[in-house]
């Protein structure tokens, strides 16, 4: 658990690359390369403008740390309840 | 192929649904089941703690609807809170060797 923690961290301190928060660009790159297996329509820049926006909290145009959490947040409860929905189906 | 993120997150769900399923409901930890949990995943992290009651502290900030277990999003607060005093310490760690080829 230790290392998925830092390997989340790591992430994101790489695509921001010393700064304080992601821009666009980056953002964009890092949820093509990180994320494209459990969210569809990371190809698409329009999409993931959006997701950007929704994610923005103080609207500064930037992700910050906490807003990154947030989305990996969000998405490892989404995948946890599909587990679990898919152990239902199995019983 | 997942990425190193995504199976970072599988990793956190895997070991979550591994402690929660031995007693109390199954999708939830109980008080036990988290102390097991961090005492054997995250056994670095509490080595540096010298506070014998800081699981209970945790379980009470963690269980935020109050019925004495931690579902997977009140564990996603744990997860929050370990990763924001992991990127401020690899923030420093990053300053002092002024290196971002990562």
């Amino acid at each position: 658990m230790e290392g998925a923690i830092k390997t989340v961290v790591m992430q994101y301190l790489s695509s921001a690359r010393g700064k304080e928060n992601l821009g666009g660009k980056n953002f964009q790159k890092l949820v093509q390369s990180q994320l494209g297996n459990i969210l569809s329509d990371t190809e698409s820049s329009s999409a993931v403008k959006e997701m950007m926006r929704g994610l923005d909290d103080n609207q500064d145009g930037k992700v910050s740390f906490q807003e990154y959490m947030t989305l990996v947040g969000y998405l490892a409860t989404s995948l946890s309840e599909q587990k679990a929905s898919g152990q239902e189906d199995k019983h | 192929m997942p990425s190193e993120l995504e199976t970072a997150m599988e990793s956190l769900i895997m070991v979550f649904h591994r402690y929660a399923g031995k007693e109390g409901r199954s999708g939830t930890l109980t008080r036990r089941e988290l102390r097991i949990l961090m005492e054997n995943e995250l056994s670095g992290f509490l080595k540096s703690q010298k506070d014998p009651t800081f699981v209970d502290r945790i379980m009470k900030d963690l269980d935020a609807n109050g019925d004495g277990e931690v579902d997977f999003e009140e564990f996603v607060s744990l997860v929050l809170g370990l990763s924001i005093a992991c990127e401020a310490c690899y923030r420093v760690d990053l300053r002092k060797s002024q290196s971002w080829n990562l």
